[in-house]
Order: structure tokens, then C-alpha cells, then sequence
């Protein structure tokens, strides 16, 4: 469903990305970690076409973003890390607004939209502008409004920030629903016991390099000598001596 | 007291650590607006100087006229800087996007407030004193006055310029109590445009082009000479005025009183500012962060709407205006572009055409072809404020744009198809109208809607294009995106199309209304060069409209976020 092939961006003098491949099927979970600056918002980003690759394709749906970007867009819901909104919208408007742009039937809108912003809690806030809605629930809308026209693929960055525990149980649950039925899921996470959750398979990025890749039992058994959680897996493979050399001499 | 350094060393440091840049194109942009601000500077000083040194060689009141005017401009300067550090001391204490951190600082409001007051100074009155220099300049050379006059002009415009910023800031500290941040500074700006138009309108309605007649004009000066009513001894401006004049008199002696209110003046405010910071500014800050949400709870989905379009278009047409009508601070302009309207067509309501030696009807229509011109630049200047900043106005949530299933290029259009109908709607009704009034020909009326329904979508393209080009999507002002260089390059080729355009008509319009007016038949080749002018005009129109929408949907596409 999602294809990355030879992947490599560059900004100015800075390699961002080293020529990453990954495939993501049909219905899977992939949880996409790795540390701070390792090149998991520019993947997100290349994924869902805000950003084009400096050289490498992405397909989605087997539409290849570069060649037909509007056709695999109308296939994916895009969730950023931060939520930034029209503030002079309601939060019904920004619904009607991207119900519009994705071309969701007139008929269906106003039940899917009344339908999602009372699955996050937000039925009672849908006639306020943006504006007043804290960073949590601008955080919601954008996920209802990202599963207001049935995506087949979802490209979340970060889904839990500013996400409340019910909310982030909730939203658990719901990509488990969503995989289920067959919607792929792509998110990058620092909250590694969320992917460790809810992950079909975990992808470990490094340095614009993809260092490890498969299920949580292959990571421990293979790649951490079976460490015990993903935690343990992922300070193995990113803090070698070579990051941390003053670790490494005092052991 | 190094805590409050650190405060504004996040000021200073990207001035101080800032890295050459040496792509052409930064050359190129410093040049340019150092061009633009230099010709103004420069301009600003001749005509000062003009008009000075003309006051001066009138006998008896020259001197007094050019001391009025002095206190004409020390009056308009204290009103142009208390306005000016009102509002950036509305956005730097209580608005800025830097604030919660800095207020999550283990450091006493006082010190933030005095941090915050610096910047305040600065910001508020640069701008104010760079234009004003060139005019105090003109007067230490009209009166002959070297280094004392300078020395003087800088212990007065200090002091002066710090005691606007401290008496603004203790306003705002005080008033925000009541008035929270944000609501305080739509009410002013409101007002400030307000009255604005009002001074502006008035102005013109007083028809000051009467006097270019020298009979009114000497009456008008004798009239300015007379009054003697002084300024009030309570404005700061009174003080620095009566330093500057006693400094132009050659007895600087006279205003060190003056100047000393200044400097006390300013230290007695900022002492009293800083005092009541500790118990004014955080509650004042608490206070608007907690303004401007007016809760309804009304549930989702009970507010229902027509529309006569759908998907993309739709949506961006009702975003855009949903977004323009519900943000006062970009509403309220209209106020100004209807004031612009009305002088535009009061110009030629009071143009005495009868007392002009040329025939009448050669010079209505001479008019009206000139009436083009400016018509369409005041389409540049309206398409600068509104369709130029259209693509930066979607601000940080352009993301939403760039991963919809909408192209750039569809986006672009409809951002045109947006602004390209009241714009010209706006134009051709001016055009229609003071044609009207000048009474022109069928054949001139024609001429003038034609020649403005093809130059229309030209402008406005090049306004949405070149908005495309660097857009600022972190701005917190979208609309001040034209006062940068792109915005700047807009206007000029803006300007350069309008008179391209108008120039390849002007040799046929002229040799068709000399032979209406001599009573003579068209040369043959005169229908070649129509012909040619206007294929050759219509082909600039056309590539006016999708060049620069072309550049900037491809610079949009590599874009990133």
C-alpha cells in the first residue's frame, strides 16, 4: 500500500535521508521510530506529498506520488505533528472544508461529521471557531477530519500529543478498528509502549537510515539479543559507542 | 541584572551571530530597498528643503511660518509614535508568541516589562524618526545651524521618541486591566483607521489644490502666521518643539529647560511604569489569555449553508471569506479602499476642465485615457494589500493544501477566481463612472472598460503569483507580506505592465481623436498600427495573466512546509 523506493533528501549541505526502502501492506500497523533529527517527519512528510524526495519514488496505493499526486492524496489521511488550522473556521466548517476538498458526498457529510466529532468528544464544540479549541482538541479535529472520507491509508505523525488518556485509548483502538478493515497506517511515534501496543511492525530509522525493520519479536530476538521490550531494543540500536562515547569509555 | 540582558538577548543575538548571505538574489533585494528607502529619504529632504527655503525669503512671517511648521511637526510626530508604540506595546506585552515562555522565567515582571519597554522603544519610533531626520536636517541648513543644532536634535528626539513609547506602554499596562490585550488593540486599530480616513477625506474635500492659487495661497499663510494660540505647555511635544527652535535661533541656552522636561519626563514615567509592573503586568497578561473565547456549546452540525458551487472551489471560496469577514483587522481596510474610491471619483467631480486653454473634448478624453492608468493603479495597490498576501494568508495550515487531493496550480486559480471578480468589479466601476463625469465619448467609454476587463486578470495574476513566490507562512501578519521585496517587485512590474499596455494604445487613440477633432479621415496605415498595437497588447495581457501564475505554482510545489 505504501512504497518507498531509494528514497534520498537532502537539505543544502545535510543528507536528511539516505536512500530509504520500506514497503507498508495492506491493513498494517507500522510504527515508525528513531531519535530526534533521525528523519521521521521529512519520511512522514515525503509520504503524504508536502515534500517532494530529492531523488527515490513513493507510491501509495500504487499511485506514484510524483506522477499523479492529486489521485494518491484523495487515498490518504494526513495527520501532522502540530496542529496548525484555519482559527476562523468552526470546527463543523474546517469538516465542511475538507468534506469539499476530497469530494465527500453531500448526502453522507453531515452524518460522518456529526458522527466522528462525537467520537472525540467534540460534538458540543463543532459550532466554535478554531481558535478557542486547546491544542488537544485541534489535534482531534484534525484526526475526524482526516477520517472524514474514508482513507485507505493513514500518515500520522506523533498521533498522541496533546492527546488526554481516554483520548489516546480511544485513538488506540481506532487504528486497530481501521487495520482491521483493511486501512493501512503509517505513524511515527517517540512513545515507544504506544507502538509496542498497537504495531504490526516497527521500523527503526537512524540517521536517515532504516537500521532495523520487522515485528516486535523479530526486533528483540534478532537485533537485541532478546531484550525485553522496545525500549531496550531501540537504546541498542541508536546509542551505539559511536554516539555515546563517554558511555562507552566508562563502561 | 543580567537576568534582564538575558531577557533581550534573544533580540539581539540573530543581529549579532547573523551569517553572510551571498546569494545574488539578497544583493539584489538589500539594493533594492535600500534604493526604495533612500529615493523616499532623499525625496523627503529636497521637498523639505523646497519648501523651507521658500518660507524663508517671505518678508516678516517667513521665519514664524517655518517655526509653525516645526510645531506642526513635532505635534504629528508625537501622535504618529504614541499610535505606533501603543500598538507594538499591545503585541510585545501581551501578544507576542514568545510570551509564555518568557513569563515561565524565574524573573520579576518588572525586569520582562523593562526588557519588553526597550523593544517597545525601538520598534515603535524607528521608523517615525528615519523620515523625520531628512526634514530637521532641511532645517539646520535653511537656518544655517552645524554641530549645536545636531548635539540638540539628538538630546531632544531621544528623550522625546523614549517618553511617547513610556507614556504608551503605561497606558497599555494600565488599560489591558480593563480592556484585555486583544479586543484593545482590534478597538484601536479600528479607530486609528478611523480616523485616519476621516483626516484623510476632510483633507481633500478642503481642496488644498486651491492653493496653487497665489491669491488664496498668501491668504492661507497670513492666515497661519496669525495664529498665535500657543501649543499646550503640558505636551511633550511643546517641549522638544521650543529646544529645537530655540536651537535654530542660535540660543540652544533657551531649551535646556525643555529638554530637561524631556529627559524627567521620561524618567518619572518609566520609574512609575516599572513600579506598578509588578502588580499591572501579569494579571493583565493572565487576563488575555483568558479573553476572546465566547463559549456557545452549541452542538455540531446545527448551523446549515447554501452554496452555488462545490468541492475545491467551494471550499477555499468559503474559507476565504468566513476567514476575511471574521478578522476585523483585514475587514476594516475596506473602510480605507472606500475612502480611496470616494476621492478618486471627487477628484474629477471638482476638476475645472472649463478653465483649460486645450479644446474640451480633446482634453475630456485625454483625461479619460490617462483615467486608466491610474484607475489600474489603484487596482495594483488594492491587489498588493488583498490578492498578494492571498497564498501566505493560509499561514501554517498550509499543510492542509499541500496534502489535499487539490493541485497547486487548481489552488492558485481559484485564489484568483476569488479576488479576480470585486477587483474588477471595483475597477471598471471607477472607470465607468468618472467617464461619466467627464463626459467622454462612446468610442473613449469602450476604449477604457475593454482595455481594463483585459488588464484586470493581469494585475491580479501577478499579485497571486508573486505572493506565491517566498511566502512567509509563519508571519504573524499576513498583510504585511507586500512591504517585502517580493512585494515590492510586484509593484513595480505591475506598473511596468500598465504603462507597456497603455503606451501601445496611446499612438492610436491620440491619431484617431486629432483627426475626430481636425475633421480629417485615418491615414491608411493607421488601421496597420491599431491592429498591430492592440494584437501586441492583448498578447502582454495574456502573458501577464499566466506567466507569473506559472512561476509561482512551480515555486509552490517544491515548496515545503
Amino acid at each position: 500500500m505504501i512504497e518507498l523506493r531509494g528514497i534520498v533528501k537532502i537539505y543544502g549541505s545535510h543528507q536528511a535521508l539516505h536512500g530509504l526502502n520500506l514497503s507498508v501492506p495492506s491493513g498494517e500497523i507500522f510504527g515508525f521510530i528513531g531519535p530526534n533529527g533521525a528523519g521521521k517527519t521529512t519520511t512522514i512528510k515525503i509520504i503524504g506529498g508536502i515534500m517532494a524526495p530529492t531523488t527515490g519514488t513513493v507510491a501509495v496505493a500504487g499511485i506514484d506520488m510524483a506522477r499523479d499526486p492529486v489521485a494518491a492524496k484523495q487515498r490518504i489521511g494526513f495527520i501532522p505533528d502540530r496542529p496548525y488550522l484555519y482559527e476562523k473556521l468552526t470546527g463543523m466548517e474546517f469538516m465542511q472544508f475538507t468534506a469539499d476538498v476530497y469530494g465527500v458526498p453531500a448526502e453522507d457529510f453531515r452524518t460522518r461529521a456529526v458522527s466522528l466529532l462525537k467520537m472525540f468528544a467534540l460534538a458540543d464544540w463543532g459550532e466554535e471557531l478554531i481558535e478557542s479549541y486547546s491544542h488537544g482538541m485541534k489535534q482531534r479535529l484534525i484526526m475526524c477530519a482526516a477520517l472524514l472520507h474514508d482513507p485507505e491509508v493513514l500518515v500520522v505523525d506523533e498521533p498522541m500529543v496533546g492527546l488526554d488518556p481516554v483520548a489516546i485509548r480511544m485513538v488506540k483502538n481506532l487504528f486497530r478498528d481501521l487495520a482491521a478493515k483493511g486501512v493501512t497506517v503509517f505513524m511515527s511515534t517517540h512513545t515507544l509502549a504506544v507502538a509496542e501496543d498497537i504495531c504490526d511492525r516497527i521500523g527503526i530509522i537512524h540517521r536517515g537510515r532504516l537500521i532495523a525493520e520487522g515485528t516486535l519479536d523479530d526486533l528483540r530476538r534478532d537485533i537485541a539479543g532478546g531484550a525485553p521490550d522496545l525500549e531496550a531494543v531501540f537504546i541498542n540500536l541508536t546509542q551505539s559507542p559511536a554516539d555515546n562515547p563517554g558511555e562507552g569509555a566508562a563502561a | 541584572m543580567s537576568r534582564f540582558f538575558d531577557l533581550i538577548k534573544p533580540r539581539l543575538w540573530p543581529i549579532v551571530h547573523r551569517r553572510p548571505n551571498t546569494a545574488v538574489r539578497s544583493y539584489v533585494r538589500l539594493a533594492v530597498m535600500t534604493a526604495v528607502a533612500g529615493t523616499l529619504w532623499i525625496g523627503i529632504f529636497l521637498v523639505s528643503l523646497r519648501v523651507l527655503t521658500h518660507f524663508s525669503t517671505i518678508e516678516e512671517i517667513g521665519t514664524l511660518l517655518n517655526y509653525k511648521l516645526l510645531n506642526m511637526l513635532m505635534v504629528t510626530s508625537l501622535a504618529l509614535l504614541v499610535f505606533s508604540d501603543i500598538l507594538t506595546a499591545l503585541s510585545k506585552l501581551y501578544l507576542a508568541r514568545d510570551l509564555p515562555l518568557v513569563h515561565a522565567l524565574p524573573v520579576p515582571a518588572h525586569r520582562i516589562f523593562l526588557a519588553r519597554w526597550m523593544e517597545i522603544s525601538f520598534d515603535g519610533s524607528w521608523m517615525v524618526l528615519a523620515f523625520t531626520l531628512p526634514v530637521f536636517l532641511a532645517y539646520g541648513l535653511v537656518f544655517e545651524q552645524g554641530l549645536v543644532f545636531g548635539l540638540v536634535l539628538v538630546a531632544v528626539l531621544v528623550p522625546f521618541a523614549l517618553l511617547a513609547a513610556t507614556v504608551s506602554s503605561l497606558l497599555v499596562l494600565v488599560v489591558v486591566i480593563i480592556i484585555p490585550a486583544n479586543r484593545m488593540k482590534n478597538i484601536f486599530v479600528l479607530l486609528g483607521l478611523l480616523a485616519f480616513v476621516a483626516v484623510y477625506l476632510a483633507i481633500r474635500m478642503a481642496r488644498p489644490e486651491q492653493l496653487v492659487d497665489p491669491e488664496v495661497f498668501d491668504s492661507v499663510l497670513t492666515y497661519v502666521a496669525s495664529l498665535q494660540t500657543p501649543s499646550s505647555p503640558w505636551l511633550p511635544s511643546t517641549w522638544a518643539y521650543a529646544a529645537l527652535q530655540a536651537a535654530l535661533a542660535a540660543e540652544p541656552h533657551r531649551g535646556l529647560l525643555d529638554m530637561a522636561l524631556l529627559w524627567s519626563g521620561t524618567g518619572m514615567f518609566l520609574f512609575l511604569a516599572v513600579g506598578l509592573a509588578d502588580r499591572l503586568y501579569f494579571p493583565g497578561y493572565s487576563r488575555t489569555q483568558a479573553a476572546g473565547r465566547k463559549f456557545r456549546r452549541r452542538p455540531a452540525g446545527t448551523t446549515r449553508r447554501h452554496s452555488r458551487f462545490s468541492g475545491p472551489l467551494r471550499a477555499l471560496l468559503d474559507k476565504e471569506l468566513k476567514t476575511f469577514w471574521r478578522d476585523q483587522t483585514q475587514w476594516s481596510q475596506i473602510f480605507l479602499i472606500m475612502a480611496l474610491v470616494v476621492i478618486y471619483v471627487y477628484n474629477f467631480k471638482v476638476l475645472p476642465l472649463e478653465k483649460s486653454p486645450l479644446p474640451t473634448v480633446y482634453l475630456q478624453n485625454l483625461l479619460a485615457f490617462l483615467n486608466m492608468g491610474l484607475a489600474l493603479f489603484v487596482l495594483t495597490a488594492v491587489t498588493a494589500r488583498f490578492a498578494f498576501p492571498a497564498v501566505c494568508s493560509e499561514r501554517e495550515a498550509f499543510w492542509v493544501i499541500k496534502t489535499a487531493p487539490i493541485s497547486i496550480r487548481s489552488f492558485l486559480w481559484i485564489k484568483f477566481g476569488i479576488y479576480f471578480l470585486p477587483l474588477l468589479l471595483l475597477t471598471e466601476g471607477l472607470i465607468v463612472i468618472t467617464n461619466i463625469m467627464l463626459n467622454v465619448t462612446p468610442v473613449m467609454m469602450g476604449l477604457s472598460v475593454l482595455t481594463v476587463f483585459a488588464m484586470v486578470p493581469g494585475i491580479v495574476a501577478l499579485g497571486i503569483g508573486m505572493g506565491a513566490l517566498n511566502p512567509n507562512f509563519r508571519t504573524e501578519n499576513p498583510a504585511q507580506a507586500v512591504t517585502g521585496f517580493d512585494g515590492l517587485l510586484f509593484m513595480v512590474l505591475s506598473t511596468a505592465f500598465i504603462g507597456a499596455v497603455l503606451a501601445l494604445e496611446a499612438g492610436p487613440v491620440y491619431h484617431y481623436f486629432l483627426s475626430e477633432l481636425r475633421g480629417r479621415p485615418l491615414p491608411p496605415q493607421w488601421f496597420l498600427r491599431t491592429w498591430t498595437s492592440g494584437l501586441l497588447a492583448v498578447l502582454l495581457c495574456l502573458a501577464a495573466a499566466v506567466v507569473p501564475m506559472a512561476i509561482g505554482q512551480r515555486r509552490l510545489e517544491r515548496r515545503g512546509i
